[in-house]
């Protein structure tokens, strides 16, 4: 009883305001970022990193930074990772830099036990070149925006196959989440060019240009 | 010996008259009497500006003159020139013969060598005669230019005739400018000048206004959530404790500010254009979402049970 009351006082200690918005921001910036809210997207993550600096915590700000990389691997897009750098030599971090190598593509360089456990499949399929192994692996992560940058790391860098495309397009749907969603799409109808398919590919076309029809209407 | 008086006159007339024709044999001479005289023919399609006598040049020196003119069987004009031999070398096979009219100055044919090598020019050959003329290409020169000033003189005229016009466009333009500075001289804002939903403007005017208020009174309430836990419990969950009134004062305002987000929506919606204006009207919109999402948080966090506060964890996707 005394033991619960102790710790039901210390979870009454507040919470650094800086910290709770900076969390809350960052949060609004992954969903506003993956509904595809391009130009209100950023000013979450500007708001978001500003909270965190305030707190000089850069283990923090190199999450920040490592979440909006995660994100545009997810949506299959390119990111520039000169903050990052910043950060990590100022304070050196072994499973950040794990989690950014994955991210580019690295997997040679990648600390295998810095890496958090939920890609440690994916990381070995990618060392085997295991497709088939990596949809499993895929298919087999919870959390569904971990799952998009797992397909994203994977489709990024190394072949693939239909079975990936699809889980990660499947993800997408099911959350909303209209940018990684029609990127996934425009690299299906891509996939079903290159092995042929015509018939898949123009109906992929039309289904893509629908879902941009109806997003761009006012 | 003396000579008879008739011998020594026929002697002096003997002589006088030699002198005389020597005189006038050396002036036969100097001036080109007894000079061969080579006859050219020219031709031209026009015998406009040719008159006889007129001088045939050659680098500015005159080395003949038109004898005739006639005009042959095909109606074109034979010009027939006459050159004296000593001049005669200037006229080769490849020479160019050019009327010339300037401006001001007679006519004359001029003659262009190049290359002085060349075989003379064959007395049966008729080459033809090209024509410069000063004047008509002074003319045709000046007659687009004139045009030209012509219609500008016109579009003057239309230009004139419009800003002395009270209901012309120029008259519509300064109005119209003066309406956008007088709105600028009210301090209405551009969002107001652009978007014609009076009311749309008007309360997301109110509502920036508004938004510092709220968000410095979602902080407060936040501060005195926690404070409530010192409360005791009929003064926080009673009917009318502080519980319930502050959960339905929140809900009103996210239900307002959820009005406001549509607003910004529309707005939004109205240009896709990406100029500065734009740029902080999204900056607003995520404002509005922090302000909307802050007190959803709130929310929950009464509906919930008041007690753990839980420390946000910062994790990688």
């Amino acid at each position: 009883m005394f033991v619960l009351l102790i710790c039901a006082c210390g979870s009454l200690m507040p919470v650094p305001e800086w910290k709770e918005k900076g969390a809350r921001y960052l949060d609004e910036y992954t969903n506003s970022f993956l509904k595809g809210k391009e130009l209100s997207s950023e000013p979450h993550f500007v708001k978001a990193t500003r909270e965190i600096a305030a707190g000089n915590d850069l283990r923090l700000l190199a999450v920040a930074y490592l979440t909006k990389y995660a994100l545009h691997t997810a949506s299959l897009e390119r990111f520039d990772d000169s903050e990052f750098r910043k950060i990590e030599r100022l304070e050196p971090d072994e499973a950040d830099m794990a989690y950014c190598r994955f991210l580019q593509g690295n997997f040679a360089a990648v600390n295998a036990s810095a890496l958090p456990a939920r890609y440690s499949g994916l990381l070995k399929a990618a060392q085997r070149k295991d497709v088939a192994l990596a949809a499993h692996e895929i298919s087999a992560i919870i959390d569904p925006v971990s799952r998009l940058v797992a397909a994203g790391v994977w489709v990024k860098h190394l072949p693939y196959d239909e079975n990936i495309l699809q889980t990660a397009i499947d993800t997408a749907s099911a959350s909303g989440w209209r940018r990684p969603l029609l990127a996934y799409l425009e690299k299906l109808h891509a996939f079903y060019l290159e092995s042929g398919d015509t018939d898949k590919a123009r109906a992929m076309r039309n289904r893509i240009e629908l879902l941009k029809m109806e997003k761009d209407k006012k | 010996m003396t000579m008879s008086r008739e011998y020594k006159v026929g002697l002096f007339i003997g002589v006088t008259a030699f002198i005389v024709v020597i005189a006038l044999l050396y002036l036969a001479i100097s001036k080109g009497v007894l000079e061969r005289i080579h006859t050219f023919t020219l031709s031209s399609k026009s015998g406009e500006g040719f008159t006889e006598g007129m001088p045939v040049v050659f680098s500015g020196f005159n080395i003949g003159n038109v004898h005739s003119l006639e005009l042959n069987d095909e109606g074109v004009v034979l010009i027939h020139i006459k050159v004296p031999d000593r001049h005669v070398k200037w006229v080769r096979a490849d020479s160019s013969f050019v009327l010339y009219r300037p401006l001001i100055g007679s006519a004359r044919i001029m003659v262009n060598t190049e290359n002085l090598k060349s075989p003379p020019l064959n007395p049966r050959k008729i080459p033809e005669v090209l024509t410069v003329n000063d004047i008509n290409d002074a003319i045709a020169k000046i007659e687009p230019v004139l045009d030209r000033v012509t219609e500008i003189a016109e579009n003057i005229q239309i230009i004139t005739r419009n800003l002395s016009d009270p209901k012309g466009d120029f008259h519509r333009v300064l109005g119209n400018a003066e309406k956008i500075t007088s709105n600028f001289a009210s301090k209405k804002s551009l969002v107001e000048m652009a978007v014609s939903d009076q009311e749309s403007v008007k309360a997301l005017n109110e509502s920036l206004k508004k938004l510092k208020d709220i968000t410095a009174n979602i902080d407060r309430v936040l501060v005195k959530i926690d404070k409530m836990a010192d409360k005791t419990d009929r003064e926080i969950y009673g009917e009318n404790g502080a519980l319930p009134q502050i959960n339905m004062i929140l809900k009103d305002l996210v239900i307002k500010l959820k009005k406001l987000d549509k607003t910004v929506d529309n707005i939004n919606s109205i240009s896709t254009d990406a100029s500065e204006g734009m740029k902080d009207l999204h900056i607003l919109r995520s404002d509005i979402d922090d302000a909307v999402k802050s007190i959803d948080h709130v929310a929950k966090k009464l509906d919930g049970l008041i007690g753990t506060k839980k420390n946000p964890v910062f994790r990688v996707p």
